[in-house]
């Protein structure tokens, strides 16, 4: 490829999409509200004293766009359940077989993990954060191996799930999900 | 009027710009997570796929013309000539007894036998004419169909689709092409100007 043409690439060739209306943002921020309310309120008030966890920092990513751009094929049940649990499942892999070189860990499980999200037609973007958080994470998210897939990871991801269907489709102009499978 | 530039004015018609994709993006409440350029290259891709369905579904059967004239092997060149005259077609099928197709005759078959040379065209004959060496239609003259024919005949089946016909008539350059049934018999002929007045054309 001529140099040219590779930096030219650079400059973009398309404009942003418009903003969106105001009852959509307005709608954004309930079904966010609700779905962080769910799962944050059962870590802090019900999970307090145990081993557990109920909530991770990607699951204000997922919100984003399960609350926020639901018509998105990211945001779909789907890409929504499959990339949390399968990233969590490398996440913890990579973190158990590597943990003697962090770097190489961390690097691993989110790469791994967005190869295989791509593969099995789940990507969804915050799964790369789940992967992350399994390797960096507090020793409480390490001590809880495997299980990390199933609570908080997949527990949590089928509660604001939930959330998201019963907030989605309340507006006349609003649908959710496009598609399960 | 080739099927070729009539395609070309239409695709060019149905051109959409970013200002009517950000609009129509506008109109849709919600956030797409998508560009107008995603958009424009998924019409464009969508668009081609479309006409490649259209014209797969569309059958030699459903735009030919049914009702053929022919001639036989043994039909003087004159009379072939007069037919293609009073009828207003410029090639007609050469065909036996029992209407398997033999070959095909175009006024370019006449033309070349006449002066035209290579060329094929009226306007060869004319120079040739004007040339001063009497009426080239002379050499000609007693012959019969089966004398100037091309042959084996390009055939189609009933079931051949639109697209197959389409690259059939560009790629060896003929401007219609028999239809003819699993015995080889004549049961139809497809001109350019057909195609033209297919549903494709028309109905989108």
């Amino acid at each position: 490829m001529m140099l040219g043409e590779y930096f030219n690439k650079m400059k973009g060739t398309s404009k942003s999409p418009p903003a969106v209306s105001l009852s959509e943002i307005g709608w954004s921020w309930i079904g966010a509200f609700l779905g962080i309310a769910a799962v944050a309120y059962f870590n802090y008030n019900r999970l307090e004293d145990t081993d557990l966890v109920m909530i991770i920092g990607s699951f204000g990513a997922s919100a984003v766009l399960i609350y926020g751009a639901i018509k998105s094929p990211l945001a779909q049940p789907r890409n929504l359940i499959g990339g949390h649990v399968f990233s969590a499942i490398i996440g913890v892999a990579c973190y158990q077989l590597l943990n003697g070189q962090m770097w190489l860990a961390s690097s691993v499980a989110v790469a791994t993990a967005i190869a295989f999200m791509h593969a099995t037609k789940t990507l969804h973007p915050p799964g790369g954060a789940t992967a992350l958080i399994a390797v960096i994470g507090s020793d409480k998210i390490h001590n809880l191996g495997y299980l990390y897939a199933f609570v908080p990871v997949g527990l949590g991801a089928v509660i604001m799930l939930v959330v998201a269907l019963l907030v989605n489709n309340i507006s006349r102009n609003r649908r959710y999900p496009e598609f399960w499978i | 009027m080739s099927k070729h530039s009539d395609n070309k004015k239409f695709s060019y018609n149905m051109e959409i710009s970013d200002k009517d994709i950000y609009e129509a993006m506008k109109d849709i409440p919600g956030y797409l997570d998508i560009t107008t350029g995603d958009f424009k290259e998924l019409y464009r891709l969508t668009y081609r796929h479309a006409l490649k369905r259209i014209e797969e579904s569309i059958k030699a059967s459903d735009i030919m013309t049914g009702e053929v004239v022919s001639v036989n092997r043994e039909t003087p060149l004159k009379e072939v000539a007069k037919l293609m005259a009073e009828q207003g077609v410029s090639g007609v099928p050469v065909i036996e007894d029992d209407r398997r197709v033999a070959g095909v005759i175009s006024e370019k078959d006449f033309l070349s036998r006449m002066g035209a040379g290579n060329t094929k065209t009226f306007m060869g004959v004319v120079s040739k004419c004007l040339k001063g060496k009497g009426c080239v239609a002379l050499s000609i003259r007693a012959k019969k169909a089966e004398d100037i024919m091309i042959s084996p005949a390009i055939t189609v089946s009933e079931e051949t689709t639109l697209l197959d016909i389409i690259n059939l008539l560009k790629e060896r350059k003929i401007n219609r092409v028999p239809v003819v049934d699993q015995e080889g018999c004549l049961i139809g002929i497809i001109s350019r100007e057909d195609i033209v007045e297919a549903p494709l054309s028309g109905g989108l």
